[in-house]
């Protein structure tokens, strides 16, 4: 059984976590993080660690670009440790049964929160109008408030209503195939969202072809990085882990070390080289060719 | 020149810097993003520099209240060069510092991100993770040993960003716009790299004509791979475009349109 004092504790960390994110991002909001919290207030912290330990890894590298929504893994470590603590589920049962599915719905939990904040900053908007200095920062720190319950709100009326409310929801979510499905889909479209506002904000036209290049290089990259993967991925399935024992370490650490994703440093490098190309030229002091002149003699025919 | 001709201070850094890094997204809204939280992380200083109830503070409240979002690691390097501007030349900065904030906000959010919303939780996560799978705290105290470092960075940033700024509008205005210029090119290119890693969906779709299947993701992989995040993303960036349209809008449409996508294979197709 989840005690009263639990689910207080843990709907408040939820709260938190979200704002730190927002703001100081010390980690208080990463999966490994909720499963250590919840872990302690359940009173195991072990199975705490063990599953925002798998949450953690199934996240990493997934960050939020541009204001795009992202599974909410935090929120599903904190409601799979305190289930599987209070009934005795396995945490890997826990993790894929209670914190993956949650982790996707509550990404809409997310949009609801950013989306309601939107009427705070109108309320700014109007105490501009009145020279309300206080009513401004006043509107604007509520705008913690959505944010706060778009985690603390789901995380509290799971704890609540129990596992079983959880799972039926879950089954429900599972039932409408389709929806859950389109809802997935729209998680993984939102990222673009956040470029295309980013590029209205940027001078695109004479620029475009920087993007072009941006894109073009990234995305042979990506897919040549991602099939050297595979086939490491491959290789290791056929001749089993083993295999590679028995090779020398050095030769075995760098061929295991050797499939990693691409780098987006490695892209970043490029294109600083590009924008300091780009600030040379233009530092460059450009002498116009003194065209032909008005009496049609080509006066400077040097070259 | 602002009205009371005010020169920032020590203490005034100190403020911008505890309310950028404890209350910087807490307004963030899908409408106008971090605009908000820019105008409340600077309103004391907007006040001293041009006085309360001033037609100038209110225009420039407004300035400062239109769309901006970038990365909250970076974004007090724009508020010192903005800064620096609004110091010297006052409300006549107006168009310099929209420009300054729109030149630099599109660079700085995709190095930010990939830095710190992406490089740093992917090896500072994976150490914790390491050490939790064995019931060990000890990697998470080490994540926030490095968020405290980062943190540190952030404070620093605004007071070396302002100085630098002066420097550059006394000496060197035509350096500054180029150097906006050339931030906007580095940002153009991250994004087109963004665009081809981070928007993860395929066409599934694969229409049986007699007893041969058509792998429509293969065929587009032969023009190019990417082209779907791409072309989705051009699609988005004309919606945006339109008129009456503003970026609540477009989640409302993009979520639909992946829903109906959805029941359109599922319904019609028969897929999964």
């Amino acid at each position: 059984m989840i005690q009263w004092w639990q689910i207080l504790l843990l709907t408040l960390y939820s709260a938190y976590q979200i704002c730190d994110e927002l703001t100081i991002v010390s980690s208080a909001g990463s999966p490994v993080f909720a499963g250590f919290v919840t872990g302690l207030v359940m009173g195991d912290m072990v199975t705490g660690l063990t599953i925002g330990a798998a949450l953690q890894l199934t996240v990493l590298g997934v960050g939020t670009f541009g204001g795009a929504s992202r599974i909410d893994a935090t929120s599903g470590a904190v409601l799979a440790t305190a289930f599987s603590v209070a009934h005795g589920i396995k945490p890997e049962l826990a993790v894929s049964t209670i914190a993956v599915p949650v982790a996707a719905l509550l990404t809409y939990a997310d949009i609801l929160g950013r989306m309601t904040t939107t009427y705070f900053a109108h309320r700014v908007d109007a105490a501009i109008e009145r020279f309300d200095y206080k009513g401004i920062e006043r509107n604007y720190l509520l705008g913690a408030i959505p944010w706060a319950l778009s985690r603390a709100l789901p995380v509290f009326l799971a704890l609540s209503f129990g596992g079983g409310f959880v799972q039926s929801l879950v089954d429900w979510v599972d039932s409408v195939k389709w929806l859950a499905n389109g809802l997935l889909l729209a998680g993984r479209m939102l990222p673009g969202l956040g470029f295309a506002i980013l590029l209205r904000y940027l001078p695109l036209k004479r620029n475009l072809h920087y993007l072009a290049l941006g894109f073009g290089l990234t995305a042979m990259l990506t897919v040549l990085y991602s099939n050297v993967q595979s086939v490491g991925t491959a290789i290791e399935g056929i001749l089993g882990i083993d295999v590679f024992a028995n090779l020398p370490k050095e030769q075995m650490v760098s061929f295991v070390n050797n499939f990693k994703g691409v780098s987006m440093i490695g892209v970043a490098i490029i294109g600083v080289f590009l924008a300091v190309e780009h600030f040379k030229n233009s530092q460059r002091t450009v002498v116009t060719p003194q065209a032909v002149s008005e009496s049609g003699e080509i006066e400077d025919d040097e070259f | 020149m602002t009205n009371s001709n005010y020169k920032l201070t020590k203490e005034d850094f100190n403020q911008i810097n505890k309310r950028s890094l404890f209350t910087f997204q807490l307004g963030w809204n899908y409408e106008r993003m971090q605009a908000s939280g820019y105008l409340y992380m600077i309103l004391p200083q907007l006040r001293k520099m041009y006085g309360d109830g001033t037609p100038q503070l209110k225009e420039m409240m407004k300035l400062h209240t239109q769309f901006f979002n970038t990365s909250p690691f970076f974004h007090t390097i724009i508020t010192g060069f903005d800064l620096a501007l609004e110091e010297k030349e006052g409300v006549a900065s107006k168009d310099a510092v929209n420009g300054i904030k729109t030149g630099l906000m599109g660079p700085f959010a995709p190095i930010g991100d990939s830095i710190f919303g992406s490089l740093v939780p992917a090896i500072m996560g994976t150490i914790a993770a390491t050490f939790a799978a064995q019931g060990n705290p000890f990697g998470i105290l080490m994540w926030v040993a490095v968020a405290v470092v980062y943190d540190i960075f952030r404070w620093k940033q605004l007071e070396f960003a302002y100085k630098e700024g002066v420097n550059l509008i006394t000496n060197m205005r035509s350096t500054m716009t180029a150097l906006v210029e050339a931030a906007s090119v580095l940002g153009i290119f991250m994004v087109g790299g963004l665009i081809a890693t981070m928007i993860n969906f395929e066409v599934t779709w694969a229409p049986h004509i007699g007893d041969k299947v058509i792998d429509v993701q293969d065929m587009m992989n032969l023009i190019f791979p990417r082209l779907v995040p791409a072309l989705f993303t051009g699609f988005i960036f004309w919606l945006l475009g339109r008129k009456g349209m503003n970026s609540t809008r477009a989640i409302l449409i993009i979520i639909v349109l992946a829903i109906f996508f959805s029941a359109f294979g599922h319904f019609f197709f028969g897929m999964k």
